[in-house]
This record gives structure tokens, sequence and C-alpha cells, in this order.
């Protein structure tokens, strides 16, 4: 146990003092804050354009925006805070093996499996910070600006799509322990969510695929309802699940 | 100490331990000499449980070494060949990252990373480990490999890359704790291994061809070996001619070794023929010798 929260120490130390975590601190807060301002923005836009668009015969009506909007901008918005976080911390383990640092602890008696709890861990809850920073955010400025109660579903959309990521963020880890660089954890991980994308154009499989999660608008607008959802987060937690349990044996076995 | 009896290991069609015997005892400064590529460095990470191993068994202080969990390493301080440490940590820092991954006190943990920091010469050193030397990190290597109070001590090619000087201060560290653990060193700079070795295996082929008390191994070798230097061309051809095992080496200068013609055969010759002789001299074995011979056969 003493050597697990020591290594666990090590990740979050490595974490604060990288630049990575400046980097994703500033993206995620900008996400949250750009949902609510695209979405304040855009009647002011439109106002401003209209004139030379009533110009070319067509009319435009003022537009009227919610918080549904600006929630809206955030399901659009949040895959690119997800990749951005996949791209930065897609090394974690393989700058390891790359530079041998696991090399003196494992010598020492860590055990291995420590390695991978302690790295999946902080991951994990690298990404539940990031993303509840981001919704906090859009939530308060939504709050200043309009009614938060608009959105249908409104936490369990959130939820949903907080799911999707970790589930991408252990699946991160899981591709990290088989493979020797990031590129080919990059293309693990891509390659997933590109089956994933594909499957669910089928229309039978759609609502059982982890992808389902992600379709957060559906939900805040009433379009689905939750109940719809939840074959999905059952086999999204399942396969979370699968993917940290075959980890384990996959990283024992490692030639380091 | 360390047994390793049969080792094999293979990576691919490439078999790079063929069988591989060896016994370190207690307290010993043992050289592990081969080429490069010869396969130190997978033994040594095959002791350590990092590799697994196709067949044999190894033993550290008796017990068997696992792959993948390797309990045994409770029993081994290792200094890897290019160390690599957490670039954002400091010295003092990594060492207190070893102690607690170790389970060790608090307390111990502070009185040993001083006593260490002390010993390689890092006490004063505040900079974070992205800044430092080659020359440090292995000094750093040194501190946390030695960190548990190993009873072995594995160092792969810890004065390689070195300079002069972080060399003699590598091999003064090694010297210095002989006393407290057991040394296994692997090099394929042999001024180093007989500056500090007690003792030495040679690494070749994926087996170890010679191995045992440095000193035995060079007095075994000591008289088998020599030069002589006849005064001109004329008695060095009659030596050619008697003698097929003897060689020519440059000039009126001729060498022999004693598995054919021994020297007290080539000295009846010289009486016998009234021949003069500028120098006779018994070749002194050096390492270097014995490892050019052991790696061609």
């Amino acid at each position: 146990m003493k050597s697990l929260l020591a290594f666990t120490k090590k990740e979050i130390t490595s974490q604060l003092r990288s630049v990575r975590l400046i980097i994703l601190g500033i993206l995620f807060v900008l996400l949250g804050v750009m949902n609510t301002a695209i979405a304040k923005l855009t009647p002011l836009l439109l106002d401003a354009v209209s004139d030379t668009i009533s110009q070319s015969g067509i009319s435009i009506t003022p537009v009227t925006v919610s918080a549904l909007d600006s929630w809206m901008q955030f399901f659009k918005n949040i895959p690119l805070g997800l990749i951005v976080f996949i791209l930065l911390e897609s090394d974690i383990f393989t700058r390891e093996y790359r530079s041998g640092t696991l090399i003196p602890p494992l010598t020492k008696g860590l055990a291995r499996h420590n390695v991978v709890i302690s790295k999946a861990v902080v991951l994990t809850t690298l990404w539940t910070l990031c993303y509840w920073l981001c919704f906090v955010i859009t939530y308060c400025c939504n709050a200043y600006f309009w009614d938060n109660s608009v959105a249908q579903n409104l936490m369990f959309s959130v939820v949903c799509w907080w799911l999707f990521g970790l589930w991408v963020t252990v699946s991160a880890v899981f591709f990290s322990t088989v493979a020797k660089s990031n590129i080919i954890v990059l293309a693990g991980v891509g390659c997933s969510i590109l089956a994933l994308y594909l499957l669910s154009f089928i229309p039978e499989l759609k609502a059982y695929l982890p992808i389902m999660l992600t379709d957060g608008n559906s939900l805040i607008s009433g379009i689905e309802k939750a109940k719809t959802y939840n074959s999905a987060i059952i086999i999204t937690g399942v396969l979370t699940i699968a993917y940290l349990a075959v980890s384990f044996p996959v990283f024992n076995k490692r030639n380091l | 100490m360390l047994h390793i009896t049969n080792l094999h290991k293979s990576f691919g069609d490439k078999d790079v331990l063929r069988g591989l015997n060896l016994s370190v005892p207690e307290h010993s400064i043992y050289g592990f000499i081969g080429k490069n590529g010869s396969g130190k460095t997978t033994t040594m990470k095959t002791v350590l449980g990092l590799l697994k191993s196709d067949a044999g068994e190894i033993k550290v202080n008796g017990e068997s070494v696992c792959y993948g969990q390797t309990a045994t390493n409770r029993y081994i301080g290792y200094l890897p060949d290019v160390p690599e440490f957490y670039p954002f940590m400091t010295a003092p820092e990594y060492l207190t990252f070893c102690g607690e991954v170790t389970g060790m006190r608090k307390s111990d943990i502070a009185k040993r990373s001083e006593e260490l920091l002390t010993l390689v010469g890092l006490a004063d050193e505040k900079h974070r480990i992205r800044g430092f030397s080659r020359g440090m990190k292995q000094r750093l290597g040194i501190a946390q490999a030695l960190f548990n109070r190993p009873k072995l001590l594995i160092c792969d090619e810890p004065t390689s890359a070195l300079d002069p000087i972080g060399r003699k201060e590598i091999l003064d560290i090694l010297l210095a704790i002989r006393d407290e653990t057991t040394v296994l060193f692997s090099t394929h700079i042999l001024s180093d291994v007989e500056r500090i070795c007690t003792d030495v295996a040679f690494l070749t082929g994926g087996v170890v061809r010679v191995c045992g008390k440095l000193s035995d191994i060079k007095s075994k070798y000591r008289s088998e070996g020599y030069i002589l230097e006849a005064e001109n061309v004329e008695d060095m051809l009659k030596l050619l001619q008697a003698f097929p095992d003897i060689k020519q080496i440059g000039g009126n200068q001729l060498v022999f070794r004693e598995n054919g013609v021994t020297v007290f055969d080539v000295l009846h010759f010289l009486t016998d023929k009234h021949i003069r002789l500028l120098k006779l001299e018994r070749i002194e074995p050096t390492l270097e010798s014995l490892f050019m011979e052991v790696t061609e056969e």
C-alpha cells in the first residue's frame, strides 16, 4: 500500500510540474466560457450581418437564445477537450518505457499492478476534474444569463458524456500496457472510437454502444428519454472495467 | 549470493544466452565481462525479473527469481547502463520516492538520503534531475541502487560513458561499499575490472567461458607465453625451422606459448647451437589478452 501511495504521489507531482496540466486547465476553462459566450453572441453576430444578408433577399428573424443553446454548444465542444486530453496524456506509460524510468522503482519491489492502478487513477481523476471544471463554468455562466432548468435531463446527459470520456481514458490505459509508443496508443483509441462510430450506423446496435452516451443534445432537448441510454451505460461500464482488468495481466507479462 | 544455472534466452531467432552458468560469491566485486551485444544486459534484466527467461534457474540469496512480480528484488539494487530518473524531481526527492516505494519509515528515509547523497557527492545539489550530467545521473543511480541496503548490487556498465574522472569516482564508490554488499558489475572496460574486481566471468557466445577469482585466472595464464629476440636473422631462422610453433612478431622477435613447445626445449636448443639472445621474456598476461583469447575461441 505504501508503494502504491508513493507511486501515485509521484504521478500527481509529475502532472503538477508539467506544462500539460496548464494547457488542459486553460483549454477546459476556455471551453466552459465559450459554450455560453457562443450562445450569447449568436444573436449579436446575426444582427450585425443581417443588413448585408437582407440586401441579398434573405430575411433573418430575431433569434432568442437560452441555456439550451449553451448546453448544445457544450456537447459540441467537449469532444475537442477529450481529444486534446488524450493527445497530451497518451504517453503516460510510453514515456516511461522509452526513458527507462520505471526500471528503478520496479527493481525496488514496486508491484507492477500498482503502476497500472496509479496511472489509471491519476488519469481518470484528471479527466473528471477537467470535465467537471468545464461543466461548472458553463453552468454558472448560464445561470447568470438564463435559466438552466430549460435543459431536460441535464445532469443525466452530462454524466453520460463523462462516462464516455472515462471509457476512452481507460482504453488509453489499456492500449498503453500493450503498445510501445504513444502513436500506437492513439491509433488504438482512435480505431476503437471509429469502429463504434461505424457500428452506430446500424440502428439496432446504436442503443448499446458507448458512443450513444455522446448524444447529449437529444436528451436535453427532450428528443430521447433517459431510459434509452440505460443499455449503453451498462455496456460502457462493463467495457471500462474489462479494459482495466485486462490491463493488469498484460502489463505483468510485458518485457521492460 | 547469486546462482544462475543453464540460463537460455532468445529474441526471435537470435539466441542471446545459451546455457549460461554463473555463481557470484558473497562480498565479492564480480566483473561480468563481454563484448557489446554478448548478453550482459539480458542476463542482468533476467535476474531482475524484467525479462522472461526461456529456460534455466536463477536464485538470489537462495530464493528463485520469478518473472513479473519479482520478490527477490528486495535483495537487489540495480544501476542501469543509462540510468534515467524522473526529470521533474530533485535528487533528495527522488531518493525519498525510492524509500517510500520500498516502504521505509520517514525518519530512516531522511537519514539514508543524507548518507547516500554525501557518499555520491550530490549533497549540495539543489537542481532538478533534468539538468544533471551523465556522471551526476550515474552517481544518483548508485545512491538509489544502494538505498535499501541491498545484499546484491547489479551495475550494468556503470563507467562506459564517463570521462576518466567520472569513472574513477564511480569505481571509488563501488570499492567503498564492498564490505556492505556484493557487487555484480558488467563492463567491457578491462582496466576497471583489474582495478576493483575480486572475481571475473567472461561471457561470449551466450555462455560463460572462463570464471573465477581474478588472481587465480591471472596466475593460471601467467606462465604460458614467452617473447625472445635473436641477435641476427640467421639465428632467428634456425629457431623458426626447429620449432614450428614459434611465430615471428616483427624484426628478430619471436613469440611462443608453452602448449606445443616448452621454454626448456628452447633453452636446450639455444645451448646446443650456441645461439645468443638479446632478450627472453615471460609474457605477463593482461586481462585484455585473456579477453581476446576467450572471445576469439
